[in-house]
């Protein structure tokens, strides 16, 4: 591995030495290195990003397409790590190189800490700024990425259904989720390319701005308010119930600043289908890495305890559409 | 079976976890499984303590809510299917509320004073 990325990295950056490289914790199904390069007086900070060995989680993204999105989000002035290599087969697996950059991406701190108290002010804003951003680029510029047969909204509702008959368990309160949801369409807008897991927590941060947005492996053509919305999923607040848009800051200016930059002009009511979309999505997630667990490709206590949690978004669903009425 | 019982073993092991081994652990990711594994640990003995109670409660309320009897498994699909064809029992609003709140009370009882 090291001959080939040393290749690559003299091609870019000229003649130097790989140092410190280390294998990060994280999943199975997607590889974390981190490395650096020293040429000559400078060490640049760089991280890997690989296949894993094991079942590939379905609905993401193959590398080849998450590097070319981060390609064309950068030449578009959307934040993110500068992507700068791709291998098609690095020891048997795809992977690609980015620039590793500094700052916080653990959603429960940037929430919590004290610290963050600054640059959370200034959060709503900057994450509307990076959606509009994102919600700009040229569909023609993207597409490898398949275009919805139907209206994202009902995309997203067949792809849930599936889902929840996978899991061969009953859960009645997804299924009323999913009844208001289908019984209540939401009115149509243009389709968008969307991030796909737009949160704090898939957000870089340092103490002053909001550096990088992070993980485009869910990344479709679809509705821009799924993306305004999933942030505001209560669990994605980490405890902050009172501040719906993450846990950091209120709707109202974030949504202001979207629609002043997009002139798309999104009522905070059109978001609530979506955000009840959300919850009834991550219940799901959490149930299907409980199923992970399960079936043995990826044995972990996290992620079978989330086989219990899944019952959080269960209860939110039920108390957003009985407040809604 | 001879003690410790089911519950004081649950609860040994989680002391060990928690007052021996956690204290030790500097690697953030260890960190973070150890207290899932915790809270693992503490669903468990709140099954075991609550579990048999909540299954009758629910039982006796899905039997009143589709107005039969029958395995529980198979009545909580029937609602499901009657809710997915748009063929919900009047108060089944009500009954999502009570069986959800059942489940987090193993779960994570904390999460219901979330929501005042």
């Amino acid at each position: 591995m090291r001959e080939i990325l040393q290749a690559a990295l003299e091609e870019l950056f000229g003649p130097g030495e790989i140092l410190a490289l280390r294998r990060l914790p994280g999943g199975a199904s997607k590889e974390a290195w981190a490395l650096d390069y020293q040429t000559g007086k400078e060490a640049l900070p760089l991280f890997l990003r690989r296949a894993g060995g094991g079942v590939i989680y379905a609905g993401t993204l193959p590398l080849a397409q998450e590097f070319r999105l981060l390609q064309i989000a950068h030449a578009h002035g959307v934040r993110v790590p500068r992507p700068l290599h791709y291998f098609p087969d690095l020891e048997g697996r795809e992977a690609f190189l980015m620039e590793r950059l500094e700052g916080e991406s653990i959603g429960a701190r940037i929430v919590r800490r004290p610290e963050y108290a600054g640059v959370r002010e200034r959060l709503p804003e900057a994450m509307a700024q990076e959606l509009a951003a994102i919600h700009a680029i040229p569909l023609s510029e993207v597409g490898f990425l398949p275009f919805p047969s139907q209206p994202p909204w009902q995309e997203a509702l067949d792809l849930a259904y599936r889902d929840l008959d996978a899991l061969e368990e009953p859960h009645p309160a997804l299924e009323w989720g999913l009844r208001w949801l289908s019984q209540n369409p939401p009115p149509p807008r243009l389709p968008v390319l969307v991030h796909g897991d737009f949160r704090i927590g898939n957000l870089l941060v340092t103490l002053e701005e909001l550096v990088a947005v992070l993980d485009w492996e869910f990344a479709h053509i679809g509705d821009p308010r799924e993306d305004l919305a999933w942030p505001l999923v209560r669990a994605w607040r980490f405890g902050e119930d009172g501040k719906r848009l993450g846990g950091i800051g209120e709707v109202g200016p974030f949504l202001e600043r979207y629609n002043a930059l997009t002139g798309r002009g999104i009522a905070e009511g059109e978001l609530f289908w979506w955000e009840v979309l959300g919850n009834v999505r991550w219940g799901l997630g959490a149930l299907k890495q409980a199923r992970r667990h399960l079936k043995g490709e990826e044995r972990s206590v996290e992620l079978a305890v989330l086989g219990r949690l899944a019952a959080e978004m269960e209860y939110e669903i039920l108390d957003l559409l009985e407040r809604h009425g | 079976m001879d003690r410790p019982n089911l519950d004081e073993l649950l609860e040994a092991t989680a002391e060990f976890l928690e007052r021996e081994l956690l204290p030790t652990v500097g690697d953030p990711r260890l960190r973070f499984q150890l207290l899932v594994a915790l809270n693992a640990l503490g669903i468990a003995r709140r099954e075991l303590a609550l579990g048999e109670a909540l299954r009758q409660e629910e039982a006796a309320e899905l039997e009143a809510l589709l107005s039969h009897g029958g395995d529980r498994e198979a009545l909580l699909k029937e609602l499901a299917w009657r809710i997915r064809q748009g063929q919900a029992p009047e108060a089944t609003s009500a009954f999502l509320k009570a069986h959800v709140r059942r489940k987090l009370l193993l779960a994570n009882p904390k999460y219901l004073e979330r929501y005042p």
